[in-house]
C-alpha cells in the first residue's frame, strides 16, 4: 500500500516536472536574470556593468509594456539606461518569479512565457517589507543558442 | 526494545513507518492541491486579515457551488503561488458602483459590517458580465489608488479563504 502510494507520488512528480531542453533553458535563463537583478549593487560591480549584464537578457529591439498610463520602453539601450538609473535604489529590493509557464511556438525559436513577478521592497528606515506582484506575458526568442526577452507585457488581474 | 525507541518507533516500527509515509503523502496532497497555505502581505484586507497572517485557501470550495457575496477568495495571477486575497461584493450580471465610500449593488447600498474606516472612494457604475465578479479589500481607509480591486474573471478565483 505504502510502496504503491510512493510510486504514484513519484510518477506524478515526474509527470509534472517533464520539460523539453528549451523549456529548461528558458527557466534557467529567467532564474539567472532574477539572481542578477537581486544581486544588484551588492557584488561591487559598477552600475554600467550591471546594466549591461541585465541588458544582455533582452533583444536589441525589446519592448516593455507596463500597462495603462505607462509609456512603453523600447529598445535595449533605453532599458539599460533605466536599469542603471534605478540601481542605487535596488539594494532594498528583491524580485521573485513564480508560476512560470512556457510554451514553445514558431518552430522552436520563439516562446510565450507567463509568470508572476513579485517585487519586495524593504523600507530602509523601518525595515518593513511591502510586496507588489503582477502577472506578465513574455515573448522570448532564441538567437545563437541563447534565449532573450523580446517583449514584456503586464497583464491586469483586475479590470 | 528500549523505552525511547518504543516511543519513537512504536510497538511495530514497520507499521509506524507506513503510518508516517501515508500521513506525509496525505499532507503533501492536501496542502498542494486542496488547502493552499498562504501568507497575507499588505494591509488591503485589514482589519479582517493582518499583514503576515497565515491562511488557507480551499480549492474545492466552489466545486459544487458558485462564489457568493461576502466570500473572501484567493485570486490567482499567473498561477497559484502568488494570490490576491479579496472579498466578493458583486456577482455576475450585477451593477456595482461606489459613491463616497459606499458600495451600491444595482443601485441599493450594500451593508458591509466588516469595513471599519471609509474614505470617499468614487467608482463609476460597471455592469458585470456573466463570468465576472467584483472583488475588493476590506480596508477602505486607504487611498483607492493604493488598493487593487475591480472586476475579475471567474477563472481567476482559485478558492475560498477559510481560515
Amino acid at each position: 500500500m505504502a510502496v504503491l502510494l510512493v510510486l504514484v507520488m513519484a510518477g506524478l512528480l515526474a509527470w509534472r516536472s517533464r520539460e523539453t531542453p528549451d523549456e529548461r533553458a528558458i527557466r534557467d535563463r529567467l532564474d539567472t536574470l532574477r539572481a542578477e537583478v537581486n544581486s544588484s549593487t551588492k557584488d561591487g560591480l559598477g552600475t554600467a556593468v550591471r546594466a549591461a549584464q541585465i541588458g544582455s537578457y533582452f533583444t536589441e529591439d525589446a519592448v516593455v509594456e507596463l500597462g495603462e498610463g505607462s509609456v512603453p520602453i523600447k529598445g535595449r539601450e533605453t532599458l539599460m539606461g533605466m536599469v542603471a538609473r534605478l540601481q542605487p535604489r535596488t539594494a532594498a529590493f528583491r524580485m521573485d518569479l513564480d508560476d512560470v509557464t512556457i510554451e514553445i511556438v514558431s518552430g522552436g525559436d520563439t516562446a510565450d512565457v507567463l509568470l508572476t513577478a513579485s517585487f519586495v521592497r524593504r523600507s530602509i528606515s523601518t525595515g518593513e517589507e511591502s510586496l507588489d506582484a503582477r502577472e506578465y506575458a513574455l515573448v522570448m526568442t532564441k538567437a545563437g543558442g541563447s534565449w532573450q526577452i523580446a517583449r514584456i507585457t503586464a497583464i491586469d488581474t483586475f479590470r | 526494545m528500549s523505552l525511547t525507541r518504543r516511543i519513537v518507533f512504536g510497538r511495530d516500527p514497520r507499521r509506524t513507518a507506513v503510518r508516517v509515509l501515508v500521513l506525509a503523502s496525505l499532507s503533501f496532497i492536501i496542502f498542494k492541491w486542496v488547502l493552499i497555505p498562504i501568507r497575507a502581505e499588505g494591509i488591503s484586507m485589514q482589519p479582517t486579515y493582518q499583514s503576515g497572517s497565515l491562511n488557507l485557501v480551499n480549492r474545492l470550495a466552489y466545486k459544487y457551488r458558485k462564489p457568493d457575496r461576502g466570500d473572501i477568495v484567493g485570486i490567482k495571477l499567473a498561477g497559484p503561488h502568488v494570490l490576491y486575497v479579496k472579498r466578493i461584493i458583486g456577482l455576475p450580471g450585477e451593477r456595482v458602483s461606489i459613491a463616497q465610500g459606499q458600495v451600491y449593488i444595482n443601485g441599493a447600498p450594500l451593508d458591509e459590517p466588516y469595513v471599519r474606516n471609509r474614505r470617499g472612494w468614487d467608482i463609476q457604475e460597471v455592469t458585470l458580465t456573466s463570468r465576472e465578479y467584483f472583488v475588493i479589500g476590506d480596508n477602505r481607509g486607504m487611498r483607492a489608488a493604493d488598493h487593487d480591486f475591480g472586476r475579475v474573471d471567474v477563472s481567476r478565483i482559485l478558492g475560498r479563504v477559510i481560515f
